[in-house]
């Protein structure tokens, strides 16, 4: 195996950053796929796999892909929180491919809110 | 001429400074009299300094003798003629003519502070006779045991630096070092026997014993103290019928004492073999010698370590 | 170039979730990887395969609970796993997202369980330097280190530094030496560079012998290229084109670790020759201790490194003049290479800003004994006794009373509850009479006899002692004598004096600092605990309960049910009593054995 130079280092680091980020626990994004036993049977595996597909397709390194349980919306489901740091996060309901997909590219990606599918804004939680 | 006369005053010649000569000499000295200490070695201090304990009173031998050399090698009234023989006397009792012969010494006595440099400086290792390395090698081994050391040699270099490595080698192969293999390593290695052994005797992972098929070991690390590790050893003690560092009669186990294990978060800690148990009681150490008495137990870190920890 | 197609792949590859599980000794010995391969099994079963990343770690210090695992990026720890409720945590958490309560951290009985990482006062008290990527990487995949800024600073020290710059900056981190003494790290490796000779070696001590600490072999195991990196550094700084790395046999986890650590960095070339393309040629080679205490000292590990008996010898020259070989030599423990990295990388500057006036940065301590979390920390200098203890370490299990924390090994001492706020640096600790040493903290609480720990430590030192020195071989013994003499209640009164003075010419009177330090175990357990020395000698009586000689055991009729499990336990049979009825000890055969005692859940066993 060739040897290393000094600036190898830094492409193995980000060649290792997707991992990094997971572990720490950081990123500039958060996405929740619900996936509760309602989630499960209405398709959430599917939106999880395609998620995770575009992120390594597109090279996402900085947005960190979570599930959670059940919403409290069975009839809405498959469903989807997505939270940039330091904004509201968006739930969307009703989830399809091609609605993930878009979601992925304007909101994740593009930071806008695609309001065609979102559900509301905010958290029923207090925080 | 020799002249007799009756004050018998003067100088007093002492042969041989063993404790004995030391404490005569060192009694004349202090009465006044000037002293001569002729001694054939090399240093004063003869046998006794190579001894442990003395008969009958079981004494230190190097606490009463250490200070009787102190004092004689810094009294004014002695001097010392150590590597020197008495070759002849003439003369009567206060008028004595007595020739010593100093051997040469090769080194400027009144420079030389005694510091050590140049015995640990010295390119020559130098080996008795009775260890004469082509000796020695001619020690007969069995085929399988000259092939076991043949193949551990093979992994290491071939000097003095690997000692150890190959000594744990030979430890973890047998579980102990065979005398045999080891006048093997001396010749192999071109080092003195007594270095091997005094390396062998030295650390506490080697034994000079065979050693059981399972090696219990107690860790007797303070953490383990405090929560009770000595009574663990107690009790394997009991359990097994065997002192600390003994071996059942069945060669199946040993038990050592092992400083710290390093598992301290543990504690009490012991090892079977390569399998670490934490959190021991005595009530315990049944259920676990169970399992090594009955079966083959796979060994080995890598696989896992068995506990009792949530029982 | 390099990128291997492999590693690309994987490291490309998008998990939602990374278990990082622990496999230190501590958890492994608690089966960690039959709880690892369960993991593996029930998610393949799941087909999460594709979404879930299992990676075992290096120890995460938490070892009284182990087997843990972190899971990411949720940052939910949970603890002692079995392979039993593995099905059940993947069901619940991967597949449903419902984290399990009942594995997570509860502090106390009716405290509500802690899920996160970082709620826990073990973890969040602590400021990691050293230890700053345990847990967080796999310990055998190289990219993982460099992927948390590994061999930067190797790279920043090569390239932009020479090595006086290099020296320059780690005199003024104000780093010491972590191994015990505490000799200013800069000033040694200065030394050593100064010393004439274009043949040069640098070595790592890893024989860490100080009973109760075990912060280097957990370095090693989960964070082995932090020790390499320092090394190398510290190698270019001082010179050396060799270095020797001397770790003790009863680490074969930490060995085997390190051995693929550096085949890796080898292969990367940061290892061997033309290291990082720069023209620095530098290499390592691992030398097994074999279980002696005396081979932490320096001029011993020496003489144990070039295969003589190893024996300390006198100093001057020190091993910076003539070490190995007799070329110059320098020798750091574990933890101080370890140090160095960080602080190449974030400067002197950032790294004076932890820790007290004389002793900077931080220090890694092992917590163990009598207390609630035991397991390793990292907290900056300065930190005192009691956060440790009580915020860190959780208090004295059983709601005992504290008694005191030895520190420092057998050369340390033992430091009393009135001191418990003392801020702990190196100076701090020798004015309480103790020492910083390897970092060992072992917290006693009132069932710990003090006499009974000062005859410990003269026992461990009398095994281990070399046998070099007259007043170390013969000095320790005849106080051990005394020592357990008192344990036994056959003390006198006029014993204690004749320890002082044993102890002044064993301390003033021995070559190395095992002798030299051999008697502060005594020193400070007499000048803090002088009541129990005189409870043992006048009254015949052990307070703590512990000295065989002086106690006895007894039932308690108002809480024996008769049970019957201490009757059954007994090994000498002298347990009487009928079932369901109170029991009572024959004292005569009775061994003191105390195995009643561990057995009873109903504490009725009570020691007098």
């Amino acid at each position: 195996m060739p040897k290393i130079k000094p600036e190898d280092l830094n492409k193995i680091a980000e060649r290792m950053r997707r991992q990094t980020l997971l572990r720490e626990g950081a990123g500039r994004a958060k996405v929740t796929v619900h996936m509760g036993t309602c989630g499960i049977s209405a398709g959430a595996r599917k939106i999880m796999s395609t998620l995770l597909t575009l992120f390594e397709e597109q090279n996402v390194e900085d947005v960190i892909l979570t599930t959670s349980g059940c919403a409290g919306l069975c009839s809405r489901e498959p469903m989807m929180t997505v939270e940039i740091k330091d904004h509201t996060p968006v739930k969307y309901a009703d989830l399809d491919e091609d609605k993930t997909r878009k979601i992925f590219h304007d909101h994740i990606i593009g930071g806008k809110i695609v309001t065609d599918y979102a559900l509301g804004k905010g958290s029923e939680r207090i925080s | 001429m020799i002249k007799k006369t009756d004050q018998k005053v003067g100088a007093v010649l002492v042969v041989g400074a063993g404790v004995g000569g030391m404490q005569a000499s060192l009694d004349l000295a202090e009465a006044g009299y000037n002293v001569y200490l002729v001694e054939k070695g090399p240093s004063i201090g003869g046998v006794m300094a190579q001894l442990d304990k003395t008969f009958p009173t079981n004494d230190c031998a190097m606490c009463t003798l250490a200070p009787r050399m102190v004092d004689c090698g810094g009294h004014l009234n002695i001097e010392k003629l150590t590597y020197s023989e008495v070759e002849s006397i003439e003369g009567e009792a206060g008028n004595f003519r007595i020739r010593v012969r100093k051997k040469p010494r090769f080194i400027n006595e009144d420079k030389c502070t005694g510091c050590g440099t140049c015995t640990t400086n010295c390119p020559v290792l130098n080996i008795a006779h009775f260890e004469d390395v082509d000796e020695l090698g001619k020690v007969q081994l069995k085929e399988e045991d000259r092939q076991i050391f043949q193949q551990i040699l093979s992994q290491h270099d071939i000097n003095r630096e690997s000692i150890i490595a190959v000594l744990q080698d030979i430890n973890n192969r047998y579980r102990y070092l065979p005398d045999d293999i080891l006048r093997h390593v001396a010749a192999a290695l071109n080092v003195p026997l007594s270095l091997v052994y005094s390396l062998a005797t030295f650390y506490n992972a080697f034994s000079l014993v065979p050693r059981g098929k399972y090696v219990i070991r107690v860790c007797m690390g303070t953490a383990c103290h405090v929560q009770g590790g000595h009574q663990i050893l107690q009790g394997l003690e009991r359990m097994l019928n065997v002192p600390v560092g003994g071996t059942t009669e069945d060669m199946n186990f040993s038990l050592e004492e092992v400083r710290c294990l390093g598992c301290c978060g543990l504690a009490p800690v012991i090892t079977i073999n390569e399998d670490l148990y934490g959190s021991v009681t005595q009530a315990k150490l049944p259920k676990i010698l169970k399992r090594y008495r009955e079966e083959e137990v796979s060994v080995g870190i890598a696989s896992e370590g068995v506990s009792d920890a949530k029982d | 170039m390099m990128p291997d197609e492999v590693i690309q792949k994987e490291a490309n590859k998008a998990y939602r979730a990374h278990l990082l599980i622990c496999a230190g000794t501590g958890c492994v010995s608690n089966r960690a990887f039959k709880v690892r391969d369960a993991l593996v099994e029930e998610i393949q079963k799941r087909g999460l395969s594709d979404e879930v990343q299992v990676i075992a770690t290096g120890c995460q210090g938490f070892c009284a609970q182990g087997p843990i695992m972190i899971f990411q990026p949720d940052g939910i720890f949970y603890q002692m796993l079995t392979e039993e409720n593995i099905s059940h945590l993947v069901e619940e958490h991967l597949v449903k997202g419902r984290p399990v309560p009942k594995l997570m951290y509860i502090p106390s009985v009716d405290e509500p369980p802690i899920p996160k990482l970082e709620d826990i006062d073990f973890f969040n008290k602590q400021r990691l330097l050293v230890l700053r990527n345990r847990g967080l990487l796999d310990p055998e995949k190289i990219d993982e280190y460099i992927a948390r800024d590994g061999y930067q600073a190797l790279a920043k020290a090569l390239t932009t530094m020479t090595p006086e710059q290099i020296i320059d900056e780690v005199k003024s981190s104000g780093l010491r030496g972590r191994g015990g003494a505490g000799f200013p790290t800069g000033q040694k490796w200065a030394i050593a560079r100064k010393s004439p000779g274009d043949e040069k070696y640098i070595i790592c001590n890893a024989d860490e012998g100080d009973p109760g600490a075990f912060m280097d072999r957990s370095i090693i195991e989960s964070d082995p290229h932090s020790v390499l990196e320092g090394m190398t550094i510290g190698a270019f700084a001082i010179g050396a084109a060799h270095g020797y790395i001397y770790i003790r046999e009863e680490y074969p986890l930490a060995m085997k670790r390190l051995h693929i650590a550096i085949d890796q960095a080898r292969d990367y070339g940061l290892l061997g020759e033309d290291i990082l393309g720069t023209g620095f040629n530098f290499d390592v080679s691992v030398h097994r201790g074999a279980g002696a205490f005396v081979c932490g000292e320096e001029t011993s590990l020496i003489g144990s490194l070039e295969g003589r008996t190893p024996e300390p010898r006198i100093r001057p020259p020190f091993p910076a003049q003539s070490g190995v070989w007799e070329k110059p030599t320098n020798i750091n423990n574990v933890e101080t290479w370890a140090n160095v990295p960080v602080i190449i990388n974030r400067g002197s500057a950032w790294y004076t800003s932890l820790g007290t006036e004389t002793s900077k940065g931080t220090k890694v301590f092992s917590v163990v004994g009598k207390v609630n979390n035991t397991g390793l920390v990292e907290v900056p200098m300065g930190t005192t006794l009691r956060e440790i203890v009580y915020d860190i370490g959780g208090g004295i299990p059983g709601g005992k009373r504290f008694k005191a924390v030895q520190t420092g090994g057998p050369s340390g001492g033992c430091i009393p509850e009135s001191k418990i706020d003392l801020p702990i640096d190196f100076e701090r600790l020798t004015e309480a009479g103790s020492i910083m040493g390897s970092g060992g903290l072992i917290v006693m609480d009132e069932e710990t006899c003090m006499v009974d720990v000062a005859r410990y430590f003269l026992d461990f030192l009398r095994g281990e002692s070399c046998g070099k020195c007259t007043t170390c071989r013969e000095g320790i013994a005849a106080m051990h004598d005394i020592v357990a003499d008192i344990c036994n209640g056959e003390g006198k009164i006029e014993d204690i004096e004749l320890l002082k003075d044993l102890s002044e010419a064993v301390r003033d009177a021995s070559l190395c600092a095992l002798g030299g330090t051999a008697p502060n175990p005594v020193l400070s357990t007499l000048q803090y605990f002088r009541d129990e020395y005189d409870a043992h000698i006048n009254e015949k009586k052990c307070p703590a309960g512990v000295c065989r000689a002086l106690i006895s055991f007894r039932i308690d009729p108002e809480k024996c049910n008769g049970c019957f499990l201490c009757n059954k336990q007994c090994p000498e049979k002298v347990i009487h009593g009928k079932p369901k009825e109170p029991q009572i000890i024959d004292q005569e055969g009775c061994i003191k054995c105390g195995v009643c005692r561990e057995s009873c859940k109903f504490g009725a066993v009570i020691v007098e």
